[in-house]
């Protein structure tokens, strides 16, 4: 029973990428490029820089968990992207004050956790609705950022970036089978795993995922799902931030004047998460699947001249076959209903 | 020619239920037709087939000798093909009439063409109906009038009415039968959808019994008995008595005085209600559904709260209380719905720990080794029929899922137990289950309040009987002093009878 749902879910992983490469073979085709350099390009490429990659996908598994608690709980956390600013900024400040990496994560995580805490409380006993909420934060927090860097945080040397973390607060790197990687990879991966105790292993991960699931069990139970509702919006943005704020305090050391490093990684947690079904380990191996997409692409851009609009299609078309398995049981169950048939007569 | 020919007709979920396994029989025009069979058996799925809402995985059904397509209702419709479901689809901020219009429009009717038509059916029959009042504001049993008009403005020659008196007073159904009877003089041919044995002798010319998927017989009603039904129906023979001794009750366990509740509307659903519940006895409450038990029992578990009055359990007063603190004061509720008592998408594991979490956590950190083992002792220990603990529990029978809600409280070890609609929708076997663990709990001195729309287990199970009537309890006593006749008159708000 249990091997065979692992199977089951294995299968559909496996068909969804070959039919995804399939498709994507066909477009590069279409367009006049060789199909296979290009996936060959597309892979190599993703897997060429380790350390980028690692570190790129620590900011989409924080992103990610960021959309995947609050989705538990049935609870649409789409203000991820604003959650890593405010957490990304609020590292930067409390690096330059105190000098101390630890602390410095510490208030981005909270700063985050604070926005998801206020959207999910105006969600839950405000009727507020939590979308809109989020995506008018997220623009608000991209704006003062950048007003905050330009202003008061800019760097004297190069005014297109701020001042850099202090190295004293920097997180460095340590060097695995000859490979040089940020340690941000290695906090993100702990952090995922307690992800995955809190959420399958608490009483608070139980009463959430309750919640998601039906609100009248949980009020039965004596759960209350605005409780929930908030903490795990509060729990996402403590992700969220903590995205943001691992991303300045141990790869980037600085933020530059359009936050491009971080820009779209909040949204971009949002596929990771559902093509990690939600669950913590999901997400991060879902997490590094896309960066390899995301780097590959870039790759294509370079080694092929293909533009950046087509490899995004390419990374696009991979990631939706991905996120659909639906259509995959639909043919499975009906292939299944005919099979019963011959039995039953 | 037959009104309906099933030939073969098979049906398979995706997830491996057969539910039809080659259904085949006729039904004669002008004929009031039982379909009888146990919860489970395929009646609603043969007749959402018949109706076009779902396909046959193979076979065929010829209406008036005539091949259906099943690519939908309208086709149903078209072919003079009327269904009244349990749950009526009406809306209810619009008046009848509007209501009904609406359900013609696809026919190209005008208002003023449905008005007339309404108008001469009612006629015809002796029914009315209010046609400018807004549904809301209609009791049960005129919206299914409603319903059987707005079939009959489409022109049905074919009416299915699926299990029509489960929302019924004991008068309304009379009045019911009186309206089938007539559509039948006027050449109506009538499906009449039950697992009551009373209503097939009653009412029908014909019936078929359905059991697991597969037709066992089809019979004219005078020629057969209320037992041979029964047996046809279950295929063994059914235990219609439940063994019980005389209550011994002890001191009180439950106090409720002078009790206002609120419903979700903001309208008072239960109006200065007082009970008392003594340990070793059952009492039943009885009353059609939507007369206040709902919000009663939801206060008393503390999920919804009160206005005034006031709650005593064991000397103290619950009101303000959470459900947990309740529970852990010794009382276990089983609510009405399993999907309410059960958290669909989990599976029997993750439901054990839905009120029990606290015995299997340490400092906040569940213990899925200890839950698993003792979810595997309660599926021996109440015989519960599961392949795995790790099945989720929307695969389980809606009867194991019942079993399995009620070996979860049972097996918490409280003294009072609250159980609302314990037995709804479950077959025979597992009703019988059901009431026994009941009984056995009163005779074990715990304390029962049962609510139930069922007068059959309220009759059965209940030591002393209390009937809602609007929010109001309007007769209190011990069973012996109720009748069905007297039970149903005061369900329809007839006191004093």
């Amino acid at each position: 029973m249990e091997a065979e749902k692992y199977l089951q879910i294995m299968l559909e992983i496996a068909g969804s990428i070959v039919a995804g490469l399939l498709v994507a073979a066909l477009i590069l085709m279409l367009t006049g490029y060789d199909p296979w350099q290009g996936l060959y390009t597309m892979f190599i490429g993703g897997l060429s820089d380790p350390d980028y990659l690692f570190s790129r996908s620590s900011l989409i598994m924080m992103t990610g968990l960021a959309f995947a608690i609050p989705a538990l709980a049935s609870a649409f956390n789409i203000g991820g992207e604003g959650q890593m600013y405010v957490g990304g900024m609020v590292a930067l400040v409390v690096s330059l004050l105190t000098k101390n990496a630890f602390l410095s994560i510490l208030f981005g995580s909270l700063a985050g956790g604070g926005l998801g805490l206020l959207i999910g409380a105006l969600r839950a006993y405000r009727q507020v609705n939590e979308v809109i909420t989020a995506i008018m934060l997220n623009w608000i927090f991209y704006y003062l950022s950048i007003y905050l860097i330009t202003a008061y945080y800019y760097n004297p040397i190069a005014p297109y970036r701020s001042l850099s973390v202090p190295e004293e607060a920097q997180l460095g790197t340590i060097t695995l089978f000859n490979a040089r990687l940020h340690v941000t990879f290695f906090i993100s991966l702990a952090l995922s795993l307690i992800a995955y105790f809190l959420v399958f292993y608490t009483k608070l991960g139980y009463q959430i995922r309750v919640s998601g699931l039906s609100q009248d069990s949980a009020r039965y139970a004596g759960i209350k799902p605005e409780r929930t509702f908030t903490y795990s919006m509060t729990i996402g943005g403590i992700f969220g931030g903590l995205s943001g704020a691992l991303n300045v305090i141990a790869f980037t050391y600085y933020i530059d004047q359009l936050l491009t490093s971080m820009f779209g990684m909040g949204f971009d947690g949002i596929g990771v998460a559902l093509m990690g079904r939600n669950n913590p380990i999901g997400i991060v191996l879902s997490s590094i699947f896309f960066s390899i997409l995301l780097l590959g692409g870039q790759r294509m851009q370079i080694a092929m001249n293909i533009p950046k609009e087509l490899t995004d299609a390419l990374s696009g078309v991979i990631i939706i076959a991905l996120a659909m398995p639906y259509a995959y049981r639909m043919l499975f169950s009906y292939l299944r209903v005919r099979r019963l048939m011959r039995v039953a007569k | 020619m037959p009104a309906i020919s099933f030939e073969d007709v098979y049906k398979i979920y995706p997830d491996g239920n057969i539910a039809l396994k080659g259904v085949s029989f006729q039904v004669e025009e002008g004929e009031i037709h039982g379909l009888l069979g146990e919860n489970g058996a395929g009646k609603t799925t043969l007749m959402r087939i018949l109706y076009g809402e779902i396909k046959p995985s193979s076979g065929a059904i010829r209406v008036f000798g005539k091949k259906m397509k099943f690519d939908g209702p309208w086709d149903a419709i078209r072919m003079g093909i009327g269904m009244v479901y349990q749950k009526f689809s009406l809306i209810g901020g619009f008046t009848v009439l509007e209501n009904l219009s609406l359900s013609a429009l696809p026919l190209g009717l005008q208002r003023e063409d449905v008005l007339h038509r309404v108008e001469d059916i009612m006629e015809e029959i002796g029914m009315k109906i209010p046609l400018q009042e807004k549904v809301d504001l209609l009791p049960v049993g005129v919206r299914q009038r409603v319903e059987i008009i707005k079939a009959l403005v489409r022109d049905a020659k074919i009416l299915i009415l699926d299990e029509p008196t489960s929302v019924l007073t004991p008068l309304e159904v009379k009045e019911l039968f009186r309206v089938l009877k007539k559509l039948k003089e006027k050449g109506l041919t009538i499906i009449f959808i039950t697992h009551k044995l009373r209503e097939v002798k009653a009412i029908t010319d014909r019936v078929t019994v359905l059991r697991k998927g597969r037709v066992i017989g089809t019979r004219v009603t005078n020629e057969v008995s209320e037992l041979e039904l029964a047996r046809m129906m279950v295929g063994r023979e059914v235990l219609f008595k439940l063994e019980r001794r005389r209550a011994e009750p002890r001191e009180e366990a439950l106090v409720v005085k002078e009790l206002w509740v609120r419903a979700d509307n903001g309208l008072w659903a239960v109006k200065g209600v007082n009970l008392r519940l003594r340990y070793g006895e059952i009492l039943g409450i009885a009353g059609v559904q939507g007369n206040g038990q709902k919000e009663l029992i939801e206060a008393i578990v503390g999920i919804r709260k009160p206005e005034r009055g006031s709650i005593k359990l064991k000397g103290r007063n619950l009101v303000g209380m959470d459900p947990s603190q309740i529970y852990k004061m010794g009382l276990a509720y089983i609510p009405d719905l399993r999907s309410t008592g059960l958290v669909m998408g989990m599976d029997l594991v993750g439901n054990l720990l839905l009120t029990r979490i606290d015995e299997f956590t340490i400092k906040s950190v569940v213990s899925w080794k200890g839950a698993t083992s003792e979810t595997k002792n309660i599926i021996d220990r109440f015989s519960i029929v599961a392949d795995s603990v790790k099945k989720p529990i929307e695969r389980l029978s809606g009867g194991n899922q019942q079993k399995f809600l009620l070996a979860r409280e049972i097996s918490r070890g409280p003294d009072i137990i609250v159980a609302s609609e314990p037995t709804h929708g479950l077959d025979v076997g597992a009703t019988e289950y059901i009431r026994k663990q009941l009984i056995d709990l009163r005779d074990s001195g715990k304390a029962v309040l049962l609510v139930s729309t069922d007068l059959d287990e309220i009759m059965q199970l209940s030591d002393r009987i209390a009937v809602m009537y609007e929010g109001k309890v309007v007769a209190e006593g011990p069973a012996e002093n109720f009748t069905l006749d007297r039970l149903g008159l005061l369900m329809g708000g007839i006191v004093g009878g």
